[in-house]
């Protein structure tokens, strides 16, 4: 019930900025916000904005999601470092999280507030207003009714830093998991830090880990696979005979993706695109293979929602 | 997906540490990916791969058809030199009766240049414009040839459009670089090199979608990864996607790569001539030109439809100027080498120049030095 509750959220706006900046908001299409208590009493006498009180410091900070273009100290890797949020929404779930996003950077906080239906509030400046808008109305014209996230392997999470940062790793490669108390024999593989199959040791270099249990769970029985950028996460929801693909550019604030190809798992005729900022784009070179989906985005600014149905 | 293709192994920390940092053991010149062919295109009876010339080779050298000191190519002297190619490799004596045992006024006919070393080195346009004339000559209308390349910001500095009529299209795969909208999703080789997350090289929309026949265009350099880079590897490289993955640390999996692709369908089929742009090259830090002191001026042009057997001729030529030169074998795999490649005895990479013979193993043509056959006119 949590987890469809959460699928239902949409991130508010976080503003601290007093009353007077009203216009701003009005401009930008915002009508609700989110202020601190101290606020709050001026905010009520504004007509058309509807003012919520809220506490940041009661959320879980979050980091912006972007794109940071070092290499991995590990390895000569051309694989860019991602700051995703992803891992922080499994361990937590029932959690409310807090960002602090400027510019087009705001947008992307909520892309991915949305795409993994996490309870946020998302506080930006001036120039955040109207990118972070556009993307709430995006997020509220998605149909959100029933569905739950699919996950081909479990995890099991002790809560250390560690496996924190393994799950990171696991979600930036978008394979997906959920966390489990206790092997699921309804998933594929079971990943637990510190057993047998997963030494403590080993786990101590994420990535390594996270090659690991794509090694064990093999390309060939992954729910998802992503071709095309380095900088792109996904997650599947499903339904019965519905599959939702959420993606996410999380360089989208700097540069968009130009094209990306997709493939799921299953037999899905029927597909419907919403892209956020391309509303009249369509899906390309659509196939439906034996037991696999594929789909080309003509480009993917920020977030992408691909519905796909039996 | 086929067991056994493109499985990662499961592996420890320290093979992981090894394999990220530095593995010659690990990662040894002949080891051979496991590679996933997915093509649409059946095989065809007859490839232009090796085509109908197999272990043939004719080499036109003309001392005036470059000045070194301009770059400056004279363009009636290219002309000279491909008629005289074309007529040597089909034994006709007419120029038209040479170029339609490739072409007919049907075909729509690709021109894969080669503009890695761009501006300096590549395909020269004097040598590409006397190519779209026989094909203008063969009836093949000019909006029916498409001069390509992958990336567009390296396709604009050469001034192709001033040697070719304006119907004559000049395509890149890749307008923004890294975009996959200009590759086909339906013919690719998979491959997981190095853990790498997206394991697909997808083959070019035009070579799949749009072209009947391929010429290929590619110079005569030296290469940091490969070792050479001719027709194989412009042919390979140039048609697919995504393919600077197989290169990590010093290991660059071209032995096996360059073959596979050039050898997927319909790329075999449709590449039906080679006309190796060797008016200059590159002899050490290749495929790019950024240093002078490498560039060389064999001034020929070598013509032929096998491209094992060109790519070896082409092998003796770098090995030739690099041993005038004082530098080592391009067949020199050893640690030692690997350094700054501003030392001519240094290179970032464990070259991997056996991809020529490699791909004669996959019937691409033919690399026995004694069965091939070399024709050398000087003009």
């Amino acid at each position: 019930m949590i987890l469809l509750a959460l699928a239902a959220a949409i991130p508010g706006i976080f503003w601290d900025a007093p009353p007077d900046t009203a216009p701003a908001l009005k401009e930008a299409g915002i009508r609700r916000i989110l202020v601190p208590a101290g606020q709050a009493a001026g905010w009520k006498q504004v007509e058309g904005i509807a003012a919520e009180v809220a506490d940041p410091a009661k959320a879980v900070k979050l980091r912006t999601p972007a794109v940071n273009y070092r290499f991995e100290q590990a390895s000569a890797s051309r694989v860019p470092w991602i700051d995703c949020n992803g891992w922080r929404f499994l361990r937590q779930p029932d959690s409310r999280y807090f960002y602090d996003a400027t510019g087009a950077l705001a947008a992307m906080a909520a892309a991915e507030a949305l795409a993994w239906g996490a309870d946020a509030m998302i506080k930006t400046d001036p120039a955040g207003l109207k990118p972070l808008a556009e993307m709430l109305t995006f997020g509220e014209g998605l149909e959100r009714a029933g569905m739950q996230p699919l996950a081909d392997f479990g995890f099991i999470d002790d809560g250390s830093s560690i496996a924190g940062e393994v799950m990171n790793l696991l979600v930036r490669h978008s394979l997906l998991f959920r966390v489990v108390r206790r092997p699921d024999p309804n998933l594929k593989l079971t990943v637990q830090p510190g057993s047998k199959n997963y030494p403590l040791e080993q786990a101590k270099n994420p990535g390594a880990m996270a090659q690991m249990v794509r090694a064990d769970l093999t390309d060939g029985r992954r729910s998802l696979r992503i071709y095309g950028s380095a900088v792109v996460v996904g997650r599947l929801e499903t339904a019965a005979g519905r599959l939702r693909v959420h993606l996410i550019n999380y360089d989208g604030a700097a540069r968009k993706v130009s094209g990306l190809r997709v493939r799921v798992s299953g037999e899905f005729p029927k597909h419907r695109l919403a892209l956020a900022g391309l509303p009249d784009a369509e899906l390309m070179d659509y196939e439906v293979l034996t037991g696999a989906t594929e789909f080309t985005l003509p480009e993917l600014r920020t977030y992408a929602v691909v519905d796909l149905q039996k | 997906m086929p067991a056994g293709c493109c499985k990662l192994k499961r592996v420890d920390r320290r093979t992981f540490v090894t394999l990220a940092a530095a593995a010659p053991l690990a990662a040894s010149p002949i080891d051979v990916p496991a590679y996933r062919v997915v093509t649409p295109y059946a095989k065809s009876q007859n490839p232009g791969m090796p085509g109908p010339y197999p272990g043939r080779a004719v080499r036109v050298h003309a001392e005036k058809s470059i000045d070194p000191g301009t770059g400056k190519v004279d363009l009636g002297t290219v002309r000279q030199m491909l008629s005289a190619g074309m007529r040597a490799l089909t034994g006709d004596a007419r120029d038209e009766d040479a170029w339609a045992r490739f072409l007919t006024p049907k075909d729509v006919v690709g021109i894969k240049v080669n503009c890695s070393g761009a501006p300096r080195i590549r395909s020269s346009p004097e040598v590409v414009g006397a190519i779209v004339e026989r094909v203008l000559a063969v009836g093949v209308p000019a909006e029916n040839i498409w001069i390509y390349e992958r990336f567009q910001n390296q396709l604009v500095t050469v001034p192709y459009r001033d040697f070719v009529p304006q119907a004559v299209h000049i395509h890149a795969a890749e307008a923004d670089r890294g975009s996959v909208l200009g590759y086909d999703p339906k013919v690719y080789v998979e491959a997981n090199f190095f853990g790498e997350e997206d394991t697909r090289s997808n083959l070019m929309r035009i070579v799949s979608q749009t072209l009947t026949k391929i010429i290929n265009v590619p110079n005569m350099k030296e290469h940091q990864a490969s070792g050479v880079t001719g027709c194989l590897k412009n042919i390979a490289y140039g048609d697919f996607s995504n393919v600077a993955r197989s290169h990590r640390n010093e290991k660059t999996n071209t032995y096996s790569f360059i073959g596979t692709l050039a050898s997927v369908e319909p790329v075999r089929s449709k590449v039906v001539l080679g006309v190796m742009d060797g008016l200059a090259g590159v002899w050490h830090a290749g495929p790019f030109s950024n240093n002078a002191r490498f560039r060389f001026y064999p001034k020929e042009l070598m013509i032929g439809t096998d491209p094992v057997a060109m790519d070896h001729q082409l092998i003796e030529i770098i090995e030739a100027k690099r041993k005038a030169e004082g530098a080592i074998s391009i067949f020199n795999q050893s640690r030692e080498i690997l350094g700054d490649n501003r030392d001519p005895n240094k290179n970032a990479y464990i070259r991997e120049a056996g991809h020529v013979e490699y791909a004669s193993k996959l019937g691409l043509g033919v690399y026995d030095a004694a069965k091939i056959q070399v024709k050398r006119i000087e003009l």
